[in-house]
């Protein structure tokens, strides 16, 4: 059972926070609230979470009425109401594109080709975004990948890399620091602010590695 | 244009930030102090959303290639307009080929200046802020680097001198309480408010981190949620950071309190080695602060609207 509160964070966001196990019909339901709540063109912007969302109020002083509504439509929220968009993403595994892929195949005791396959054989959930514009926290990763994050993270990750850390597996927007393994790379563009729909990736969407060869 | 003879410490374009990207992961960026912003478009009869350029630390120097009305305002950076000296809160004309230098100030740590019309740089996702950590939006994605032209409007009719002046500066900041105190070890919020920290060598526009003799220090952590300017994290490390307008989108360091929106502004001016201490408050003095700050610009506008019909 789950447990469901909602808090004032600040004069403009509330929190609706979600205490227990976080199963797949519950994360359809915290998309599906906050498709609902979008629609209301009462908040400027909604942040979903792994056990909550935030919700950012235009209007400070409609608060209290927020409060208590957040928890209704918790309550009415279908889990069926949410339909991800799915995103195919072509990968190239290895060698320069995955400098990691023979450490993570190491640590694993898998062979290469096994955690090529693992990886590609999963469908992910964009659980949020953060750290970085476009990067999405994707879930979950087979339990026989999980690796801890490296002891020593990278001044450069290379953009588009494809990585794992923990029970997670991401792709870096554009080039920056970071402590994950780097097992591929994909070749479409992650984020373009200067693009009508800036982000590829948006909470709630699922996302499929398609391992190729480069060509 | 605006030519930068010397960017000083840093300088950057902003403007009241960029909203509605938050779930994409995208930072509000925008001015530390938006009351010193909005009081120098109010100074210019601008649109409340021009850019400006935020000065952290002075020692920036740079060119009118135009005339151009301007104002400055946030704090006093010793401001000098050739070899005349300019107040913060003022308005002032500028003719081609005149230079603005910054120096510096003890007690202050940022200025802004802002032209008629604001700086002419592409709106991005909807904001004129740079995106520092990002690389987009400003002056091509990146604080201002000497030799830099940045576009405005000339002004040909040069404006009277007129001021404006926004309540001052302190080092004594409201907070409301965070929804983590409790899986925090007992009394820390306590410990929080009852101390005077002292901001730290690592602060910047994404955060001002504190620190004192005895720390805060703990082994919790929270499932990562939406985080925001203002709000206050307390790492294992026992420092609280008070998050500001370049962090981050989300966090799993649990939130110890936030800083109210009325009083996230005298964050723009505290340098490291500086003190500053917390002050409990609810949300109904939240508010009431927030409405009383944003009159006060509003109240400006009727008084300099009349005081032009008069002429």
């Amino acid at each position: 059972m789950t447990c469901v509160q909602c808090y004032q964070l600040s004069e403009q966001a509330l929190v609706l926070s979600i205490d227990g196990l976080i199963t797949q019909e519950v994360r359809q339901k915290i998309f599906a609230l906050a498709q609902t709540a979008n629609n209301t063109n009462d908040f400027f912007d909604i942040v979903p979470a792994n056990s909550s969302i935030t919700f950012y109020l235009n209007d400070f002083t409609r608060t209290d009425y927020w409060l208590e509504q957040l928890i209704t439509l918790w309550e009415k929220s279908e889990p069926e109401a949410f339909t991800p968009k799915t995103h195919l993403i072509d990968t190239f595994y290895g060698g320069e594109y995955g400098p990691d892929l023979n450490e993570v195949s190491e640590l694993t005791g898998l062979s290469q080709r096994q955690v090529i396959e693992l990886h590609a054989s999963k469908e992910y959930q964009v659980g949020f975004l953060g750290f970085l514009p476009g990067f999405g926290y994707l879930e979950s990763l087979p339990e026989k990948l999980r690796l801890p994050r490296k002891a020593t993270p990278r001044a450069h990750v290379p953009a588009l890399s494809v990585a794992i850390a923990e029970s997670l597996t991401a792709i870096y927007p554009s080039i920056s620091p970071g402590g994950w393994h780097l097992i591929g790379r994909c070749e479409q563009p992650l984020f373009d602010p200067h693009a009508d729909s800036p982000s590829l990736l948006a909470p709630g969407d699922i996302v499929r590695f398609i391992p190729k060869e480069p060509s | 244009m605006l030519k930068v003879i010397k960017p000083g410490v840093f300088s950057s374009i902003q403007d009241l930030g960029r909203h509605g990207h938050r779930h994409l992961g995208v930072s509000q960026s925008g001015v530390l102090d938006p009351i010193a912003l909005k009081a120098g478009n109010a100074l210019l009869g601008n649109k409340e959303t021009a850019a400006c350029i935020e000065i952290t630390v002075g020692l920036a120097e740079f060119e009118f290639t135009k005339p151009c009305n301007f104002a400055i305002t946030g704090g006093n950076l010793n401001a000098k307009l050739n070899s005349k000296a300019l107040y913060s809160g003022w308005r002032y004309h500028a003719k081609a080929g005149d230079i603005i230098k910054f120096a510096s100030h003890p007690e202050f740590l940022r200025a802004y200046l802002c032209v008629e019309n604001g700086f002419d740089v592409p709106a991005v996702m909807n904001s004129r802020s740079t995106d520092c950590q990002a690389k987009f939006g400003g002056f091509e994605g990146n604080a201002l680097q000497k030799g830099d032209c940045i576009p405005f409007s000339e002004t040909l009719v040069p404006c009277s001198e007129l001021a404006i002046k926004p309540s001052d500066y302190t080092n004594v900041v409201r907070v409301l309480k965070g929804p983590h105190c409790d899986i925090l070890p007992e009394g820390y919020l306590e410990q929080l408010l009852s101390q005077t920290w002292t901001v730290s060598e690592l602060s910047n526009r994404m955060g001002v981190r504190l620190e004192r003799s005895s720390l805060l220090t703990h082994q919790k952590s929270i499932d990562s949620q939406g985080v925001h300017p203002g709000v206050i994290q307390l790492p294992p490390t026992g420092t609280p950071i008070v998050l500001l307008n370049d962090c981050q989108t989300t966090g799993g360091y649990p939130i110890i309190a936030t800083v109210i929106r009325a009083d996230l502004r005298h964050f723009s001016q505290l340098a490291p080695t500086k003190p500053c201490r917390f002050e409990l408050v609810d949300f109904d003095v939240a508010k009431t602060a927030l409405q009383k700050q944003l009159q006060e610009i509003t109240r400006f506008k009727i008084a300099k609207q009349q005081l032009e019909n008069k002429k």
